[in-house]
């Protein structure tokens, strides 16, 4: 389902409708889920219509834009080990309109096949709310339903001088970006600064040299996904999440 | 012959010179151009501030901008209409005593508003209770505090009440709790109500995970069995998912056969049928009421 489309355009998959029609001078994008439908107008031609992974952060209503992704198993590490595993989290799909040369790029809808369900890091009087997510621990890269669900690598560094029990982890959307090809993609990294905190983020660089030639897809070059975030001005917000009420 | 320049220049003699009607007019030129490049700057600087900080920071910044402006401007230019301006800090005392009573509630507003910026217990936007009055926080002023009530009316209530009253900030915390209580019928099966009951929290995004939802048996009433429900949710949302929520949990307990009770009491009434009517009942002596008298007097 991920790709551009030139309209007029009709796509389906896992019960996911959407089309775009010409009725007289207008567009008419139309998109079904269920018993949910979407009908926006659209004036305007020579668009095209970009369907792409988005930070799971947009539905059923954007409230924060931290994601709280909780192990299925906790983690001990050693004291200064570094390490790499994989974990699953939740995607949205996101569909834009832009011009040609996918200049002016705009949102147009955000749908969800995953169980939404929210949390709080922190104490009741000062934590952050978080999207929830519980995924399994990999060694080796999973090949979950891209509809559904994408696969983060995450580096999992232990500046401590003592083991970390790990059991979440939480990230800011701020700084996520999203690869895809037939799979979605994105790195991050978790420092472990003591025993109760915590930093970590995503890796912001471009996929080449190193990621194209990985071994987990080394003959895929995936694409850059846009994302809803990364249309916001950015402001202050910070691209890292400092977890200081635990992991 | 006295012309129109010639006006401009007759002059009260201060202790510090002469004011004329010219420096006056300069004084107040200087002013109105002043209110009205901070207003355009206050204006620019809103536009810049949007989506970088909060709504109630940006407004501080810019009131503490446009009003520090203005007082800057004041003094550096005060000296036109014969007043030093050193003469503030000389007379400061004095002229801080005499002020202090004769608009000390004034002053005592706008001390407080100085604080409730500073101390911030309630931001532009908040939903508060502040005395006997709830609404939305729509602005925080020098003097006055502006609350849109949720039945859409304007309260304008004074800083120094705000600032030494009790306020309730509604969304103070990321997260609140709320709570029912379910009853249902003796008859019915509390375990199932109380697993019906949790499958709706779990389906229900904004019911947080953590803190964790609670469900369980509270108190055996007199006609029912009382299920107490806490659930904790963003303090944005927390409102409509309580009203959502209850309405699924008595659809699904009703759909499950389990029904909520009307208050009940139960009466029994005993049939006897060898049993003689009061009337005609031969009456006992009883010796302690015959007696009674005798009793009494000895």
């Amino acid at each position: 389902m991920y790709g551009h489309y030139n309209p007029p355009f009709s796509v389906e998959q896992e019960g996911i409708v959407i089309s775009v029609t010409k009725i007289g001078e207008q567009w008419i994008y139309r998109r079904t889920l269920g018993t949910d439908n979407v009908e926006k107008i659209i004036l305007g031609d020579e668009k095209r219509l970009i369907i792409n992974p988005v930070e799971p952060l947009n539905t059923p209503k954007e409230i924060t834009p931290n994601l709280l992704i909780e192990f299925e198993k906790i983690l001990l590490l050693a004291a200064g080990a570094k390490r790499k595993i994989f974990l699953t989290f939740p995607i949205e799909i996101g569909v834009f309109i832009a011009d040609k040369g996918d200049k002016n790029l705009q949102l147009l809808d955000v749908l969800s096949l995953v169980r939404q369900k929210f949390t709080l890091y922190g104490e009741v009087s000062n934590g952050v709310i978080c999207k929830h997510w519980k995924s399994q621990i990999y060694s080796i890269s999973p090949s979950p339903n891209p509809l559904q669900e994408g696969v983060i690598e995450l580096t999992l560094r232990n500046a401590s001088s003592d083991w970390a029990s790990i059991s979440k982890v939480v990230f800011s959307a701020y700084g996520m970006k999203l690869y895809y090809a037939g799979d979605v993609f994105t790195r991050a990294r978790m420092d472990i600064l003591n025993k109760n905190t915590a930093e970590t983020g995503f890796e912001l660089q471009y996929l080449s040299g190193e990621l194209k030639s990985s071994p987990l897809k080394d003959f895929k070059t995936r694409k850059e996904a846009f994302g809803v975030y990364s249309l916001q001005k950015l402001g202050f917000a910070p691209l890292k999440f400092y977890m200081g009420w635990g992991f | 012959m006295i012309t129109n320049l010639d006006l401009l220049d007759i002059g009260l003699p201060t202790l510090d010179g002469t004011v004329t009607l010219g420096s006056v007019l300069k004084f107040i030129l200087i002013l109105s151009f002043s209110i009205l490049l901070a207003k355009i700057l206050s204006l620019y600087l809103r536009r810049s501030l949007k989506d970088r900080v909060s709504k109630d920071m940006a407004e501080t910044i810019i009131k503490v901008f446009y009003y520090g402006m203005l007082t800057i401007v004041f003094l550096s230019n005060v000296s036109l209409i014969g007043i030093d301006p050193s003469a503030f800090l000389v007379a400061g005392g004095v002229t801080g005593i005499i002020l202090g009573f004769a608009s000390q509630n004034i002053v005592g507003n706008l001390v407080s508003g100085f604080f409730l910026m500073v101390e911030r217990p309630i931001k532009i936007g908040d939903q508060v209770q502040i005395s006997d009055v709830s609404g939305y926080v729509t602005d925080i002023r020098i003097i006055s505090t502006h609350i849109r009530t949720f039945e859409g009316l304007l309260v304008r209530i004074p800083n120094q009440q705000v600032f030494t009253t009790n306020i309730t900030n509604i969304v103070g915390h990321p997260v609140r709790r709320f709570e029912y209580t379910i009853r249902i019928r003796y008859s019915d099966d509390a375990n199932a109500a109380i697993w019906l009951i949790k499958d709706i929290i779990d389906k229900e995004p904004f019911a947080l995970l953590n803190p964790s939802p609670s469900v369980f048996v509270s108190d055996l009433g007199e006609s029912s069995v009382n299920i107490s429900v806490r659930i904790w949710a963003p303090v944005n949302e927390w409102f409509g998912i309580k009203t959502r929520i209850l309405w699924n949990i008595k659809q699904a307990l009703e759909e499950n056969g389990i029904e909520i009770p009307l208050p009940q009491r139960i009466i029994r009434i005993q049939t006897d049928f060898q049993k003689v009517p009061e009337e005609l009942k031969p009456v006992k002596e009883i010796e302690s009421i015959l007696n009674y008298e005798e009793r009494v007097l000895s």
